[in-house]
C-alpha cells in the first residue's frame, strides 16, 4: 500500500449542495492529518465556530487514530454530511474486531465524550465503524434559549 | 539547539539545556518522534517538554506524554510540562490527566 495514495473527494450524487462528501484515506499515521484537516475544511464551510471546528478537528483525529489501531490494514472511509443542525462524520474500515474493550480506547472514548455531542463506535467483527455528531452552535443555543423559563 | 527529527506533523528538538521542544501536532504520525527525543533525556530530573509550539494534539500524542510520566514516576521523578499550548491545556483538562504532570504555564516558563 502506498502513502502517497491520494484521498479522493467527490460529492454523493442527488444530494444536497453541501454534501455529503466521502474521503477514502490508506491506513498509514501521516493519514490522521490528512483527514483532519480535511474536515477542518468541510466543517468550515458550513455554520460553525472555530471552537466548534476545533472539536471536529480532535474527534476526527480520534476516529482515523482507532481506525487505524484496530482495522485490518484496509482503506478507511470517511462520510461528511451537514445539514441545516448538525455536522456528521461516520468512518469505517474492514476489522476482525468484536471486542472493542480490548483496545486502549478509554483515552479516545473520553475525548470524543467532550468534543462531540454524539459518538457511537460498532464493531461487528467484519467492520469497525464510528459515528461522531456536532450539533451547530447557533442551533444549540436557541434550544437552550427556547427551554429556558420564560 | 539539537534538532531530533521531523516529519509531516512534527519537529522535535533539544534546546541547550536539554528540554525537549515540540512543534506542530503531536498525533499518530508525531508521538513516534516526540517518544524518541524524550527517550534521549529521560536521565534528567526533571524531564522538561516545551509544547508552547504545539498546534495540535490528541489522545495518541497524550498517551507518548503519559508514558514518560509513568516512566519518569518510575525513576522518582516528574514530566513538566513547559507553556502548554492552547489544545495541549484542554486536552489535559478534558481526560483528566493534568495531575499527571507538573505544568508551567507560560507566565512562569
Amino acid at each position: 500500500m502506498s502513502a502517497s495514495v491520494s484521498p479522493s473527494i467527490a460529492p454523493t450524487a442527488g444530494t444536497a449542495e453541501s454534501g455529503p462528501i466521502t474521503l477514502s484515506l490508506p491506513p498509514i499515521p501521516t493519514m490522521v492529518r490528512v483527514g483532519r484537516l480535511t474536515a477542518s475544511s468541510i466543517a468550515s464551510l458550513a455554520d460553525m465556530t472555530i471552537d466548534d471546528i476545533d472539536d471536529i478537528k480532535i474527534a476526527v483525529s480520534e476516529m482515523i487514530t482507532v481506525l487505524i489501531q484496530s482495522g485490518s490494514r484496509a482503506m478507511i472511509s470517511l462520510r461528511f454530511e451537514t445539514t441545516a443542525t448538525e455536522f456528521s462524520v461516520e468512518a469505517s474500515t474492514p476489522s476482525g474486531v468484536t471486542d472493542l474493550a480490548r483496545n486502549d480506547l478509554a483515552l479516545a472514548t473520553a475525548v470524543l465524550d467532550a468534543v462531540a455531542d454524539e459518538h457511537h463506535v460498532a464493531a461487528t467483527g467484519d467492520t469497525i465503524m464510528i459515528r461522531v455528531v456536532k450539533r451547530l452552535s447557533s442551533v444549540a443555543s436557541t434550544d437552550a434559549r427556547s427551554d429556558s423559563p420564560s | 539547539m539539537e534538532e531530533i527529527g521531523k516529519n509531516e506533523s512534527i519537529r522535535v528538538s533539544l534546546d541547550d539545556e536539554g528540554a525537549v521542544i515540540a512543534a506542530g501536532d503531536i498525533d499518530l504520525a508525531g508521538g513516534p518522534l516526540l517518544d524518541a527525543a524524550i527517550t534521549r533525556v529521560e536521565n534528567a530530573k526533571p524531564v522538561v517538554i516545551d509544547l508552547a509550539a504545539v498546534e495540535f494534539i490528541d489522545s495518541s500524542g497524550l498517551r507518548s506524554l503519559l508514558a514518560a510520566s509513568r516512566r519518569a514516576e518510575t525513576r522518582g521523578t516528574r514530566v513538566v510540562l513547559r507553556s502548554p499550548s492552547a489544545g495541549v491545556v484542554r486536552l489535559l483538562t478534558i481526560t483528566g490527566t493534568t495531575d499527571q504532570f507538573d505544568v508551567q504555564a507560560a507566565s512562569q516558563a
